[in-house]
């Protein structure tokens, strides 16, 4: 009898699987355990940079963040079955997808930049809360925005947008063979995307006067602007850059069946991007990415063992708010927090 | 030195001051006006009024809260005056933006010095170059004048000593080819061999900028400064030449203890 036979209600529906805990310790558990980790932190990191940059910059919790990625999932969406026919080619088809990504993130870059500008800077000098309120506000309007369009136009029939998950190329929804590794298309797609806008956000920081500003403004805004910089318009570009980035990560989830364009994804995405900026350190970039990877391969092991252990599917989702759980107690300010960052 | 008696009839006086008094001959570089500012409620400033002429260095010395910072804030519009005005080279800066300030010219070397403790000494420096200017001949000037700074130029400056942070913070200032400085509480905290070391970058940076001085230490003040202001609960209640006073001087003493 499992440890979890005891477990009340639990123990009802947990039943010993074929492989036992030994079975992790072989190349191929371990090599699918680290690849779906990976495919999981990359998403994890796309999902979190742009709120994370806002953060550190402005100190603006973005609870529309979420919003702003179920967003980018639609239009990258409307972009792939508006330009992709059947007889549209594999590679002709990713071709597609990264002008969509362009387009996306242009749009979304447009709507962060005027949200910005019109609603969130009026409120600088006010208490968090009122960010909070009014960002929590805007996810509503954008929510039932979108599903109204949705039902108008019948793009949504179940959950998700088939249509847009039906625009992928084949050899991303199957799988690759190395040696006695199964590799999903997907997952290898995700992985290079992810490291690729990584790489791209971390450039962007670390090599340009721009970049530099942004990390100057987000440790002390004030100084910032007393040298001579506009902190407010570097505001509004960052808060662009965050909801494009929110954007790009929508437009990947589209094409990922376990996610999909969908209107609740504005929340199913907002809950793990803020576990992971608060496990790396409110504000701090190098810790949202860390925490992407510690919680994408938490979560992919804890998924393997409760798949392939213990016959419990649905537990695993809790893992990364457990993470959360003990991070707050052992380390409230996260992996590479300070006590106090943001600020304006 | 002499008294001055700070008109409480702050916006009167303000306010008929004419604005066609623009950069001639006889302007002062800086020329605060019977500015009144506060922190929420609380009146902090209750027109204060000074000047600055072109090459000078002036210090305003002042017990600790009677407003120093305060007008060093107020000139850079971080704490924009509620009244009075703030001239420099005879244009109102209130109602700019501080980034349009610093454009103009004024530096800011702050109290705690400020630097930006996750980013490299040499980045530091970097930010401070006005945009087009030229960063590696700034770069060399600084570590020509600092060359401790030039064996930590990759370390964080959050790991730098508190001398090593303050001389940073002045070579902020002097890159950002300012023509104004205002220099906060230089001293504070600093060993006296540090202080020595600070006094001498200050001087050395007075003879590329003209600089306001914020400081309790009245031997360094008057050693450093030409004039000088005392500030007392919001108001400039003397100034006068630092030649015709001593740090012994009991009248200015009287200003600095609580």
């Amino acid at each position: 009898m499992s440890v979890l036979a005891s477990a009340g209600a639990f123990a009802s529906t947990a039943t010993l699987a074929p492989l036992q805990l030994g079975d992790l310790f072989t190349v191929e558990a371990l090599s699918s355990i680290l690849l779906d980790g990976l495919s999981k932190a990359a998403l994890y990191a796309l999902i979190a940079m742009g709120l994370t940059l806002i953060f550190g910059l402005m100190g603006v919790l973005n609870f529309a963040h979420g919003s702003l990625t179920m967003l980018g999932a639609y239009l990258g969406g409307l972009v792939m079955v508006t330009l992709v026919t059947t007889t549209t080619g594999p590679f002709a088809r990713l071709a597609v997808f990264f002008v969509g990504l362009v387009v996306v993130f242009g749009l979304l870059s447009a709507l962060g930049g005027a949200l910005e500008v019109g609603l969130i800077r009026p409120l600088y000098d006010r208490p968090p809360v009122y960010q909070i309120l009014l960002t929590f506000g805007i996810t509503l309007v954008i929510d039932e925005l979108v599903r109204i369009v949705v039902l108008f136009y019948g793009l949504q029939p179940i959950t998700e947008w088939q249509a847009a998950l039906g625009t992928k190329p084949e050899f991303l929804s199957g799988s690759f063979t190395l040696g006695p590794v199964s590799v999903a298309g997907m997952d290898l797609f995700e992985i290079l995307l992810g490291a690729l806008a990584v790489g791209a956000v971390w450039a962007f920081l670390t090599r340009t006067r721009y970049g530099l500003v942004v990390r100057a403004g987000s440790e002390d805004a004030e100084m910032t602007e007393a040298l001579g910089i506009d902190v407010r318009r570097v505001f509004t570009t960052v808060f662009a850059l965050g909801a494009g980035l929110a954007g790009v990560a929508g437009m990947l989830l589209m094409w990922d069946g376990n996610w999909g364009a969908s209107v609740p994804l504005a929340t199913e995405t907002l809950l793990p991007a803020f576990v992971v900026v608060i496990i790396g350190g409110l504000g701090t970039f190098r810790g949202t990415v860390v925490a992407a990877l510690v919680v994408g391969l938490a979560d992919a092991l804890t998924q393997w063992l409760f798949v392939n252990v213990v016959d419990f599917p649905s537990l695993p989702e809790m893992t990364v708010f457990l993470i959360l759980v003990v991070m707050l107690v052992i380390r409230p300010q996260g992996i590479f927090g300070r006590a106090e960052v943001g600020g304006h | 030195m002499s008294s001055s008696d700070t008109p409480t009839d702050d916006a009167s006086g303000a306010e008929t001051t004419p604005d066609t008094e623009t950069a001639s001959t006889g302007t002062p570089l800086l020329a605060v006006e019977d500015i009144h500012s506060y922190y929420g409620e609380s009146h902090i400033l209750e027109g204060v009024s000074l000047e600055v002429e072109e090459g000078e260095v002036v210090a305003l010395i002042g017990r600790n809260g009677v407003g120093k910072t305060t007008t060093l804030r107020s000139i850079l519009q971080l704490t924009p005056p509620r009244e009075g005005r703030v001239r420099y080279r005879g244009t109102d800066l209130v109602g700019m933006g501080t980034s349009d300030v610093a454009q103009g010219g004024i530096g800011w070397i702050p109290e705690d010095r400020r630097v930006f403790s996750a980013l490299t000494v040499a980045e530091n420096v970097r930010i401070a170059v006005p945009k087009g200017s030229d960063v590696d001949a700034a770069l060399a000037q600084v570590y020509e004048t600092f060359p401790a700074l030039e064996e930590r130029k990759a370390a964080e400056a959050g790991a730098l000593s508190g001398g090593q942070q303050q001389m940073l913070a002045i070579a902020r200032g002097l890159v950002g080819e300012n023509d104004l400085l205002l220099v906060d509480e230089p001293s504070e905290g600093l060993a006296p061999q540090i202080v020595a070391d600070v006094a001498e970058a200050i001087s050395a940076a007075s003879e590329a900028a003209t600089v306001l001085l914020v400081e309790q230490n009245l031997p360094l003040a008057l050693d450093l400064a030409d004039r000088f202001y005392v500030l007392d609960n919001g108001t400039v209640v003397a100034s006068g030449d630092t030649d015709d006073v001593s740090a012994e001087d009991d009248d200015l003493r009287r200003y600095l203890t609580a």
